[in-house]
């Protein structure tokens, strides 16, 4: 079994989250907690440490359910981008599936997508 | 001390607002303002996109001021919405911290130096740059997927008032 389909899921009141499949993650509903890095920044480094134990090409995080998230939550997703543009050893491709009906997805992932295009990649779907 | 003039628009509208609320500033009251922000411009202005955008505007700068406000009696929150049919303003009053105060003084002056985008993009990175840094995002954000302009102006008693201006 991969280390990613273990990585436990935390329980976060308005987002629901679903490891879809060994490089598969899935968030909907909200995020606009005050913290929310208290929350999912430690999933999240789970998850990219699983990546990188696993050697997987590609990690996919469906957010095109997110309708909406605060700063503090976009700040998480760069932090995500980032560590994986840092890491010396093992990378892969972080794709962010985003909603092209959903404003936010597509200002920050363009804005993210400028900064990290050699790890990061964005799949649109409607 | 005001770091940006309020705009000619503002002077322009009217004398009643549209919406006004006051409130204690309490985290658990953002998420219903916001959802209501959003019924509002979407039914009274019948664009989704406008809803959008007021959402963002409210979300970040009654974020900044329930974080910041002191805690005072007198640090009730004052939200306004108003439009001269061309332009909307949303405008947030509050009585925040004085060490908040020299800090939010630097950064709307500071991210004011960019083009809204430019200024977003600059916080992406100062973000990745400074992982254990606060990401100070909400502001550029405001101004970049609010499509908005940012002013704050110092009011008698300590209080600040942050306004937020675009087109319709």
């Amino acid at each position: 079994m991969s280390e990613f389909s273990t990585v436990r899921v935390p329980k976060v009141d308005t987002i629901a989250i679903q490891l879809t499949g060994p490089n598969q993650v899935k968030l909907s509903g909200t995020i606009t907690q005050k913290d929310p890095a208290s929350d999912l920044a430690g999933f999240f480094k789970a998850l990219h440490t699983a990546a990188i134990v696993d050697k997987l090409g590609e990690v996919r995080a469906d957010v095109s359910g997110l309708t909406f998230v605060n700063s503090s939550a976009i700040r998480l997703f760069v932090d995500w981008a980032t560590w994986v543009k840092n890491e010396r050893g093992h990378r892969y491709t972080l794709r962010f599936v985003t909603s092209r009906n959903v404003t936010w997805q597509k200002t920050a992932f363009l804005a993210l997508m400028s900064l990290t295009k050699d790890v990061l990649a964005i799949e649109h779907v409607s | 001390m005001e770091i940006a003039e309020k705009s000619p628009i503002s002077q322009k509208l009217a004398p009643h607002p549209l919406v006004f609320m006051r409130f204690r500033p309490a985290w658990a009251y953002i998420d219903g303002i916001r959802e209501f922000g959003r019924f509002f411009c979407q039914t009274t202005f019948g664009t989704r996109e406008l809803a959008d955008r007021a959402c963002v505007v409210l979300q970040e700068t009654l974020e900044n001021a329930v974080k910041y406000s002191s805690n005072s009696p007198d640090s009730e929150l004052e939200l306004s919405i108003e439009s001269d049919g061309s332009n909307i303003e949303f405008s947030v009053s509050s009585l925040p911290d004085a060490a908040h105060l020299s800090s939010l003084r630097e950064e709307l002056s500071g991210i004011q130096t960019l083009d809204p985008e430019q200024a977003y993009l600059a916080a992406f990175v100062r973000a990745s740059n400074e992982p254990e840094a606060s990401a100070r995002l909400g502001l550029a954000r405001i101004r970049y997927e609010g499509g908005v302009e940012l002013s704050m102006k110092e009011e008698t008693g300590g209080r600040i008032r942050i306004t937020a201006t675009g087109k319709l």
